[in-house]
């Protein structure tokens, strides 16, 4: 473990901030870390930015984290886990976030954005949640954008006759009706998807992450690529 | 050339998952027994335990220090994830127990009928009542082991604490009380501090201590029970390639479990198997003639 010092706080919308070090973490998108707040507890959170963490305050620790100022300190394991892979040149990219999902996906977003064609689908509840202002938005209630889910959006913009690679974290329904619309289109191995289970120790040995086909989340993943899961 | 005989358990090769690592479900075991000769779950109590809260494990060089604290659904729950093991394979699955009381731990071996063996907890350093509370008290050890024996045929392994003065006694009350092998041995009590808050990082401050850092602590363990016991001994502590099993072997154990190595990879098992089998080619020996030849004429 190792310290770093937070050097900025960006309000994001109503219960979401980013926290940006005032050093790169050194880590490639996809990647994680397991922050420890002291005083609270160790979480895994992704790189949003090679030294920022995006959190959304749902729980304890990561509403302490909401209130983050400049100075503080956390520790820091990591980052760990398998990044997303890049895109190949003939390749259009789709980014389909949900959520908080969007963290690991902008951190991906501005590393591809200049060498690549990239739509991102950033999906939400209403339009108080809007966090960042480049990605296509879908809300639930119609309030922002399209009205309807990101996975309902992304099926509305894709191109499916020109060679794709999607990229995709949020929660487990919306990543699991992306998978269906996937495989239903036999494109798969076009699709990779960040996954979110609880985790302990963040290095592979715990088995806590583990998913139903024997895969750490931690450690063979966070990212996995569609043809090696299995819902 | 890799089997070996332990009581009644016959493995395919001596390299066994220890307890606690990747073991909590069904679908990692399945793939970690792959290659392991045996698997040992995690270990497991009559009731749900909820293990502390994070951080619960901490990696640094050489060396993991955890409490996660015996975090378990409790038998009756456990029992149904390991029954799906079956369908998939067909390598000995060993249960391991925890209790606080040679009663507690007698109720237990019934949740499991399919298990090959079970592997008596009486050493995790970081969990009140349980584990190594026990594992100091040489009475204690072997009253739970005697209670166990008596309501199963299955072999029963006790696995000792190197947090002793003396492991040779706990290893003798051990063997007294009708174990079929010692496990030695499990993590050494440890902490560790962060310089910038000045703190604990556990949030259980104290944990134990495992990797490679304790592998030469863990051999001296197995060096000296073997010259006092008649049982046999299953190495564990530190090991990560297949040199390490063979000091193991030349020390006295039949058998080792290997845990921290999955930390560098899934496959640190396949790896090790993979070396041990060229090493034994080689040397044209079978791993039984290789037990304890390091105590000779020393
Ligand atoms: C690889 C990975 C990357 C993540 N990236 C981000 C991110 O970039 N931004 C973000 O806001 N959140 C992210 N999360 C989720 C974040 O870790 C949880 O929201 C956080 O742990 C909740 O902690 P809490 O104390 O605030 O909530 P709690 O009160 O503890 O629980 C609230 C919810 O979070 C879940 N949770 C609790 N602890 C964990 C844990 N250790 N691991 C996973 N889920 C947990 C619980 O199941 C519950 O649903 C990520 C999770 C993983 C596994
Ligand atoms: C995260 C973690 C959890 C563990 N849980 C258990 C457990 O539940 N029961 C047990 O008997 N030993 C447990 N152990 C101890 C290991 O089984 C093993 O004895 C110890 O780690 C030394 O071996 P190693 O250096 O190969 O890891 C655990 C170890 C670790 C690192
Ligand atoms: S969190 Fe421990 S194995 Fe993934």
């Amino acid at each position: 473990m190792y310290c770093v010092k937070v050097a900025e706080v960006n309000k994001m919308c109503r219960d979401v901030v980013e926290i940006v070090f005032d050093r790169d973490l050194r880590g490639y998108p996809g990647q994680f870390v397991m922050l420890n707040v002291f005083g609270y507890e160790e979480i895994p959170l992704s790189l949003s930015s090679p030294k920022s963490l995006t959190v959304k305050g749902v729980g304890k620790t990561t509403k302490a984290l909401l209130n983050s100022k400049k100075g503080d300190v956390f520790g820091v394991r990591g980052p760990f886990g398998r990044p997303f892979s890049l895109p190949s040149v003939d390749e259009k990219v789709y980014l389909v976030a949900g959520g908080i999902g969007i963290a690991p996906l902008n951190y991906l977003y501005q590393t591809l954005k200049d060498e690549f064609e990239v739509i991102a689908i950033h999906g939400i509840r209403c339009k108080d949640e809007i966090m960042y202002d480049y990605p296509e938005i879908a809300t639930d209630d119609g309030s922002a954008g399209f009205k309807g889910n990101a996975v309902e959006l992304f099926l509305r913009i894709a191109d499916f006759e020109e060679k794709m690679r999607v990229y995709s974290c949020g929660p487990k329904p919306m990543l699991l009706n992306l998978y269906k619309a996937m495989k239903k289109r036999n494109l798969l191995d076009c699709l990779e998807i960040s996954l979110e289970n609880y985790m302990k120790c963040g290095i592979g040995i715990c088995g806590s992450c583990v998913t139903e086909c024997g895969k750490r989340v931690c450690k063979d993943g966070p990212v996995f690529k569609g043809i090696d899961i299995i819902f | 050339m890799l089997e070996v005989v332990i009581s009644d358990l016959k493995l395919e090769n001596p390299v066994i998952l220890a307890s606690g690592i990747l073991g909590s479900k069904w679908s990692s075991l399945a793939k970690v027994a792959e290659f392991s000769g045996a698997i040992v779950a995690k270990s497991v109590g009559l009731n749900s335990r909820e293990g502390y809260k994070n951080p619960v494990v901490l990696n640094q060089e050489c060396s993991i220090v955890n409490a996660v604290g015996l975090a378990s659904p409790g038998a009756k729950e456990f029992s149904k994830e390991l029954e799906k093991l079956f369908k998939v394979t067909n390598k000995p699955l060993i249960v391991s127990l925890f209790a606080q009381s040679s009663e507690e731990f007698s109720s237990l071996p019934n949740y499991f009928p399919f298990a090959s063996a079970f592997e008596l907890n009486l050493s995790c350093p970081h969990a009140e009542k349980l584990g190594m509370a026990i594992g100091v008290d040489e009475k204690a050890v072997k009253d739970c082991i005697k209670a166990v024996k008596e309501v199963t045929d299955k072999p029963v392994f006790a696995k000792l604490t190197p947090n002793v003065t003396d492991i040779t006694k706990i290893g003798i009350a051990a063997e007294k009380g009708g174990a079929d092998a010692v496990v030695a041995v499990n993590t050494f009590k440890a902490i560790s501090i962060d310089v910038v808050s000045r703190k604990p990082v556990l949030s259980n401050v104290k944990g134990g201590l495992s990797g490679k850092a304790i592998k030469p602590l863990a051999l001296r363990c197995v060096w000296d029970l073997y010259e006092v016991l008649d049982i046999p001994i299953i190495g564990c502590g530190g090991i990560s390639n297949w040199k390490d099993v063979v000091e193991f072997i030349l020390a006295g154990a039949i058998a080792v479990q290997v845990g921290s190595a999955f930390y560098e990879s899934y496959r640190a098992v396949e790896g090790i198997v993979k070396g041990l089998n060229d090493y034994l080619s080689y040397t044209g020996e079978k791993i039984e003639e290789l037990v304890g030849l390091a105590h000779g004429g020393v």
